[in-house]
C-alpha cells in the first residue's frame, strides 16, 4: 500500500503515465494523433520547450526560490537577433548562434547578479528583466516581424537528418546527456545541488555560492537564447513576443519532472519527460479547439495541482 | 504510582531498515524517565511514534490502561503528548514569541482568556531563561539571529507552552551549558511536582543520574533493560547500552609540550562578538575554549574559518600572515570547521550521504570531474571511522539518526586531512562510544601534527581532551588553565571570572 502510493507519487512514473494517457486520449479524439510522423512532430515541439526547461531546471535546482521568468524575453531576443544576423544566409548561422547566445547569456548574468548581489527576489528580478528586454525589442524592431531563418537551420529543425529524426532531436538528446554529465559527474553539479539544498552549509564547505548562482541564471539565459535560434528555425521568421508562450510551460515542465521549487532536488531527465507530457497536453487541447487563453488556464490549473500533490506527498507520514 | 503511558512491542521498518524491532516504555504519572541507548538504536523513532509524527507498523500504545491509536500529531496533542524534536523545528524568520505560539492561538477550545494566560506564563518563562541564555535572547528576537543553545531553549518553551501532561525531550540539553541545564532541570522538577511526566533522552550520563527517576535502555531497536535510577549505577547502565563499558577515556598523561614553532597565531583578533583575542597553537596541541555558553567561543572559531570574518587583528599560519575572509580561504589553507549546529550549518537536506561527505573534500581538492564509483571506497572508509550506522552511501542523509548524521559531518572534515581543526561543540548528539572514538581520533590527529581548537558546551569533554583551556568571558579570554590546574573546580571558577 505504502509502496504503491510512493510509486504513484514518483514524478518520473507520473510523467510517463501522463504521456501514455495523453497519447491514447489524442488518438481517441483524432485518429492518427499517435502516428509515427506525428510523434516526431510533437517531439520537435517538445525539444524546443525542453531546451528552455534545461536552463529553468538549473535555476530552480539552485534554490533560494530560484525561477527565471525572463526566459520568454530571452527567447524572443535570441530569435530576433539570430534572424537579423542570419538574414537567410547559411553561412551566418554560426555567427547568429554566437550573437544570440552571447546576448542572452549576459542578460542571464545580470539576472544572477541582481539576485545574488542586490538580493532581489528572483521572481521580481526576472520579471523586471522581461519588461526591459521586451521594451527594448519593441523599440528596436518597431514591432514588425523581422529576420529570416537560413535554409540549413530550417532543415535542421524540420527535416529528418538521421533515422528519420530531425537534427533538433539529436541535439536535444545531446543536451540531455550533457545536463546529466554536468549535474552528476562534475564538481559544479554537486555544488549546484548543495547550494540549492542548504546555502549556509554550502558556504561553510567553501562553495562560492553567489558565483555559482549567478552562473546558473547566465546558463538559463543562454539556453533561452539558443531556443530562440531554434524557434526561428521552426517558424521561419521572428517577432518580438515569440518567446512569451514558453514561460509558464518551462516552469510546469520542470515541476512535472519532479524538480522541487524549493531547490536542491530533481534532475533534467524528469524535466524532459515533463516537456513531452506538456506538449502532448497542449496538442490534445488544440485538438479540442481550445485557444491560447483556455490552454493557459489549464496549464495554470495543472501547475497548482502538481504543487498540491507533491507538497502533500512530502508531508505524508512515513 | 499510576501507569500513565505504556508502549509495548512497537515495531517500525523503513524499507529494509528495521528502526524498531521491539520498542517498549512504561511511563508513570509524575516521573522523569530516561530513555537511553547508542546512536541509531531507535529512541527518536519510538518517541515520534508516541507523538504521532511517525506511524508504527505494529505494537500497542495505551494511556491510563486504555489502548489508544495515535493517528497524527494533532491526536497526540489532544491526549496531552508533546515532543521536543531532536532536529529543531523552528521557523527562522519569526520571532521567539511567534514561534512559541505558532499554531496555538487560533486553536478552538483554548478560549481568549486562556490564550492570554498562556502568553503571560510564557513571557515569565522567557524572562527566567533570559538570565542564562546570554545576549540577544528576548521574546521579540528573530530566531535566525539566535545561537544554537538559544534556539534549543525556544524549542523547549514551545513544548512547555502546550501545557502537556506527557513531555518527550529528545536531546533537549545537547547544546546547553551547565547553567542552562540547571534551570531546565528546575523547571522539570516543578512540572514533576504538578504531576507532569517527562521522557528524557540524553547522551550525558551525569544528567541521567541527576534528574531521572527511572531508566529504559534500548539497543538495536529493542528495549533491553529497565532500571530505577537510585538503585543502579553508571556502569550497569552503560553496560546495558553498549554491551561492554566504554567510558570517556581519561585524559592521557600530560604530553610533553612540543617545541615546534606555532602553527597558528592570532594577534588581538576581533569581530562582532570577540574582542582582542590572542592565542598561539602549536602542531599537536589541543586547546579548549571554555566558559559559559555564548561568550565568544563559537564566534572565534567562525572568525578563524572565515564564516564571520575578523575585522581586526592578524592571523598567522606557520609564521606567515594570512587573510581569511571566507570559508574557502580557510579550507584552502588546511583548516576544517565542524559545527554542532548540523541542521543549519552542515546538512544538505534531501541529498545522499555520499554528497554530504563529499562536499568539503571537493572544495579542497577541486576535481573538475566526479567519479562516484572511485570515491565510494574512500568515503565508505571515512563514514566508518566513527562506526556510523547507515544503510548505504546513497541513502538520504535524513534517514540517519541524529547522532549518526553528526558523525557524517565530522567524517566530512576528517576526509580533508586538515592541519588545523576547529571543533564547535562537535559531539552534539553522538553517543558515549562514538565520543570516545572521536576523542581518540582527535588525539591521533594531534599526534600526527594537527593543531586543534575545541569548544564544547560540556566541561567534562574539555577536561578530558584538552592540553590547556582558554576560558572566555564576554568575548575575551579571561583566563587560561593548564597542567595541574585543569580541574572542574577551576574551570567553573574561571568561567565566572573568579581567580582559579
Ligand atoms: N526516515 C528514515 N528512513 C530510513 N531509516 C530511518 C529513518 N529514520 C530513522 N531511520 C533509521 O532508524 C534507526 C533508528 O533511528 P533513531 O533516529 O530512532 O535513532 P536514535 O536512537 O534516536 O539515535 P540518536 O541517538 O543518534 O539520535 C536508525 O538506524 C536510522 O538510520
Ligand atoms: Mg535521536
Amino acid at each position: 500500500m505504502n509502496r504503491l502510493r510512493s510509486t504513484l507519487t514518483d514524478p518520473l512514473v507520473l510523467a510517463t503515465l501522463s504521456i501514455l494517457v495523453l497519447l491514447a486520449a489524442g488518438e481517441a479524439l483524432s485518429p492518427g494523433f499517435a502516428r509515427g510522423d506525428q510523434i516526431v512532430r510533437l517531439l520537435v515541439v517538445s525539444a524546443i520547450l525542453g531546451l528552455v526547461a534545461a536552463g529553468q531546471s538549473l535555476v530552480v535546482i539552485g534554490g533560494r526560490e530560484g525561477i527565471d521568468l525572463s526566459v520568454g524575453a530571452s527567447i524572443s531576443l535570441g530569435a530576433v537577433l539570430a534572424g537579423n544576423v542570419m538574414a537567410g544566409q547559411d553561412g551566418s548561422i554560426f555567427l547568429a548562434v554566437l550573437v544570440a547566445g552571447g546576448a542572452t547569456f549576459l542578460i542571464g548574468l545580470i539576472n544572477g547578479l541582481g539576485v545574488t548581489m542586490l538580493r532581489i527576489p528572483p521572481l521580481v528580478m526576472t520579471l523586471g528583466m522581461t519588461g526591459v528586454v521586451q521594451g527594448a525589442l519593441i523599440v528596436i524592431s518597431r514591432g514588425i516581424p523581422s529576420g529570416n531563418a537560413a535554409p540549413a537551420l530550417m532543415a535542421f529543425v524540420n527535416r529528418p537528418l538521421v533515422f528519420g529524426l530531425p537534427g533538433i532531436l539529436i541535439l536535444w538528446a545531446l543536451v540531455g546527456v550533457l545536463m546529466w554529465v554536468l549535474l552528476r559527474r562534475t564538481r559544479l553539479g554537486y555544488a549546484i545541488y548543495a547550494i540549492g539544498s542548504n546555502e549556509r552549509a554550502a558556504e561553510l564547505t567553501g562553495l562560492p555560492v553567489r558565483a555559482i548562482r549567478t552562473l546558473l541564471y547566465g546558463l538559463s539565459g543562454l539556453f533561452a537564447g539558443l531556443t530562440g535560434v531554434i524557434v526561428i528555425g521552426y517558424t521561419g521568421n521572428s517577432f518580438v513576443s515569440v518567446g512569451d508562450q514558453y514561460v509558464l510551460p518551462s516552469v510546469i515542465a520542470v515541476v512535472i519532472g519532479g524538480i522541487s521549487l524549493a531547490g536542491g532536488q530533481g534532475n533534467y531527465f524528469g524535466a524532459m519527460l515533463g516537456a513531452i507530457a506538456l506538449t502532448l497536453l497542449t496538442s490534445v487541447l488544440t485538438t479540442l479547439q481550445l485557444e491560447f487563453w483556455g490552454r493557459q488556464l489549464i496549464f495554470g490549473a495543472v501547475l497548482l495541482m502538481l504543487m498540491l500533490l507533491y507538497g502533500r506527498a512530502g508531508r505524508l507520514r512515513a | 504510582m499510576t501507569l500513565l503511558l505504556k508502549a509495548e512491542s512497537i515495531t517500525k521498518r523503513y524499507g529494509a531498515v528495521v528502526a524498531l524491532s521491539d520498542g517498549g516504555l512504561e511511563l508513570e504519572q509524575g516521573e522523569i524517565h530516561a530513555l537511553l541507548g547508542a546512536n541509531g538504536c531507535g529512541k527518536s523513532t519510538l518517541c515520534k511514534i508516541i507523538a504521532g509524527t511517525v506511524a508504527k507498523n505494529s505494537g500497542t500504545l495505551s494511556i491510563l490502561g486504555r489502548a489508544v491509536e495515535i493517528g497524527g500529531p494533532r491526536e497526540a496533542e489532544a491526549l496531552g503528548v508533546a515532543l521536543f524534536y531532536q532536529e529543531l523545528s523552528l521557523v527562522p524568520q519569526l520571532s521567539v514569541a511567534d514561534n512559541i505560539f505558532l499554531g496555538r492561538e487560533q486553536r478552538s477550545g483554548a478560549g481568549f482568556l486562556d490564550a492570554r494566560a498562556l502568553r503571560r506564563d510564557t513571557e515569565q518563562l522567557i524572562a527566567r531563561f533570559a538570565e542564562v541564555a546570554g545576549a540577544g535572547f528576548s521574546a521579540d528576537a528573530l530566531v535566525s539571529d539566535l545561537s544554537p543553545d538559544q534556539r534549543q531553549i525556544v524549542e523547549i518553551l514551545k513544548v512547555l507552552a502546550r501545557k502537556p501532561r506527557i513531555i518527550i525531550f529528545d536531546e533537549a540539553t545537547a547544546a546547553l551549558d551547565r547553567n542552562q541545564v540547571a534551570l531546565f532541570f528546575a523547571i522539570l522538577r516543578e512540572l514533576k511536582a504538578e504531576g507532569v511526566s517527562s521522557i528524557f533522552i540524553t547522551h550525558r550520563m551525569d544528567e541521567v543520574f541527576e534528574i531521572t527517576d527511572r531508566i529504559t535502555v534500548m539497543r538495536n531497536g529493542a528495549t533491553v533493560a529497565r532500571f530505577v535510577t537510585a538503585e543502579t549505577d553508571r556502569q550497569a547502565v552503560v553496560h546495558a547500552m553498549v554491551g561492554d563499558v566504554t567510558a570517556l577515556a581519561e585524559r592521557p598523561a600530560a604530553r610533553p609540550r612540543s617545541d615546534k614553532p606555532a602553527r597558528l597565531v592570532l594577534e588581538s583578533v576581533g569581530n562582532k562578538r570577540v574582542q582582542q583575542v590572542s592565542l598561539s597553537l602549536r602542531p599537536g596541541e589541543i586547546v579548549g575554549l571554555g566558559g559559559l555558553q555564548g561568550q565568544g567561543q563559537s564566534s572565534l572559531l567562525q572568525g578563524l574559518f572565515g564564516a564571520a570574518p575578523f575585522t581586526s587583528g592578524t592571523i598567522r599560519l606557520d609564521g606567515e600572515q594570512v587573510r581569511i575572509s571566507r570559508p574557502s580561504h580557510a579550507i584552502g589553507k588546511g583548516i576544517a570547521y565542524v559545527s554542532g549546529d548540523r541542521g543549519r550549518d552542515a546538512a544538505f537536506h534531501g541529498r545522499s550521504i555520499f554528497e554530504n561527505i563529499a562536499a568539503a573534500s571537493f572544495s579542497k581538492e577541486r576535481p573538475a570531474m566526479v567519479w562516484p564509483g572511485r570515491l565510494r571506497e574512500r568515503f565508505t572508509k571515512a563514514a566508518a571511522t566513527l562506526s556510523t550506522k547507515y544503510a548505504g552511501l546513497s541513502a538520504p542523509i535524513g534517514s540517519l539518526s541524529g547522532g549518526n548524521q553528526q558523525k557524517i559531518f565530522i567524517a566530512r572534515w576528517l576526509a580533508t586531512q586538515p592541519s588545523v581543526l576547529l571543533l564547535d561543540d562537535p559531539t552534539k548528539g553522538i553517543d558515549l562510544g562514538a565520543k570516545a572514538d572521536f576523542f581518540a581520533l582527535a588525539r591521533r590527529l594531534a599526534d600526527e601534527g594537527a593543531a586543534i581548537l575545541f569548544y564544547s558546551s560540556e566541561d567534562a569533554e574539555l577536561l578530558s581532551l584538552c592540553d590547556r583551556i582558554l576560558v572566555f568571558n564576554s568575548g575575551a579570554v579571561a583566563g587560561e588553565l593548564e597542567g595541574e590546574a585543569l580541574t572542574a573546580y577551576n574551570l567553573t571558577n574561571a568561567a565566572y571570572g573568579r581567580a582559579a
